[in-house]
């Protein structure tokens, strides 16, 4: 990563982050509330303070080594795998009704509360540390400038961030797509698959478009009309039927490509590759339609 | 427990986003597959075509591959300019097919024709 200020690369990768760490931000000012309720007045506002610098400190400590995890050979790949699904559950829309949190119970001690207010927050953390530690290419710098533009923000300007995204909700799509562009940089750039990459480039395209259709779902699965809804199934799965070929072709030596296809065996595989995946779709087809018609016919019933 | 929850909108955002945002979020997803493809291609295979497929490339589905480039704030403007060309697009040719459009039978403007 280049660490020149104003290059397009550094910009970039700092937007990513304070993006990540705004739409991923947790809840520290109602996590103080409930945990210091109970104690005295005089002691609330110390608690608020080392609550707060506990939370940040912790915050730092967490991505800097989150750096150097995903470094080691396999976490990369984890991490992005984990960004997809981080991704899919901030698009989702809430169930209804505000969650309350199981981490944050009342204290009856100064050291009790801000050791609940930290644990709270490291807890809630890991998906965003994790998320701006991909983003930061390895970085430190950058982590570093990041939290020292979001932390603040988010602690003392909480109300000014719940105004921006309710004004404007686009900024939590933006959040999932970047985090969905993440995910792509960080299993890509995994050196367990860095050579398997080099000889097929074109499965970089699959596994963009299979990240973004996973990541996505929760958003265009809102928009497709009822009898296009099984797309949010079909499409990921058929990348995957694709991507499977590719791996066993490598695991496995097996001639994939139809145009080096020599024998019959060869030109099966290429058949099922092309064609395999038609039965199993008429089936989910198929058994999606009974659950739905048996659903309804249950409905009908108790009515 | 997440600060965007606290607002009802941004926790149900793929519902209450407004068209010209998600118009937005879909131009920058959009480049960054495109950004993708870039990074998914063989640059060697078009190299020795050169200047050859540079003159040739009239739809400019090869241009795309210098998009594998791209850092996330020269996607975040391209999918800005792209949205705004969708927009414009969408008010010209809207503009050009309403006076087509037929008014109903029982509209104000319309004008009455009687033999």
């Amino acid at each position: 990563m280049e660490t020149d200020f104003f290059s397009a690369a550094f910009l970039s990768a700092l937007l990513a982050i304070v993006l990540i760490d705004l739409v991923l931000a947790g809840d520290n000012a109602l996590i103080i509330g409930l945990v210091a309720r109970n104690l005295p007045k005089e002691s609330q506002n110390k608690v608020i303070f080392w609550g707060t610098f506990g939370a940040i400190a912790i915050r730092a400590f967490m991505a800097i080594i989150v750096v150097y995890i995903l470094a080691v050979p396999g976490f990369m790949l984890a991490g992005g795998l984990a960004l997809v699904w981080i991704a899919r559950k901030l698009l989702t829309p809430e169930g209804g009704g505000h969650e309350e949190s199981h981490l944050a119970k009342p204290a009856t001690t100064f050291a009790g509360a801000v050791r609940t207010i930290v644990i709270a927050d490291a807890v809630m953390g890991v998906d965003n540390v994790l998320a701006i530690g991909g983003a930061a290419h390895g970085s430190i710098l950058l982590i570093v400038l990041g939290l020292a533009i979001s932390v603040p923000i988010i602690v003392w300007g909480s109300k000014l961030v719940i105004k921006l995204v309710d004004r404007y909700p686009s900024v939590i799509l933006l959040g999932g797509a970047v985090l969905a562009w993440t995910a792509y940089g960080m299993i890509v750039r995994e050196p367990f698959l860095a050579s398997w990459f080099e000889t097929h480039p074109a499965t970089k395209l699959v596994i963009a478009v299979l990240i973004f259709s996973i990541s996505l779902a929760p958003w265009y699965s809102e928009r497709l009309p009822a009898h296009m809804k099984p797309l949010v199934v079909v499409l990921p799965a058929l990348l995957l039927w694709m991507l499977a070929f590719e791996v066993a072709g490598t695991v496995w030596k097996v001639q994939i490509d139809y145009l080096m296809a020599s024998s019959q065996g060869e030109y099966f595989i290429e058949g099922l590759r092309w064609i395999g995946w038609l039965p199993f779709v008429a089936l989910f087809l198929w058994v999606r339609e009974q659950f739905l018609q048996r659903s309804q016919r249950a409905a009908r019933d108790t009515h | 427990m997440r600060l965007i929850h606290r607002s009802h909108r941004a926790a149900n955002a793929v519902r209450t986003v407004s068209p010209s945002g998600e118009l937005f979020v879909a131009s920058v997803v959009m480049c960054m597959i495109l950004s993708a493809f870039g990074d998914s291609v063989d640059p060697s295979l078009f190299g020795e075509l050169g200047f050859e497929y540079a003159l040739f490339d009239l739809s400019g589905e090869f241009s795309v591959l210098a998009m594998r480039h791209w850092h996330l704030l020269q996607l975040f403007l391209a999918g800005s300019t792209l949205a705004a060309g969708i927009m414009v697009l969408r008010i010209v040719v809207g503009a050009f097919f309403k006076p087509l459009e037929s008014a109903p039978p029982q509209d104000a403007e319309k004008v009455p024709i009687k033999f």
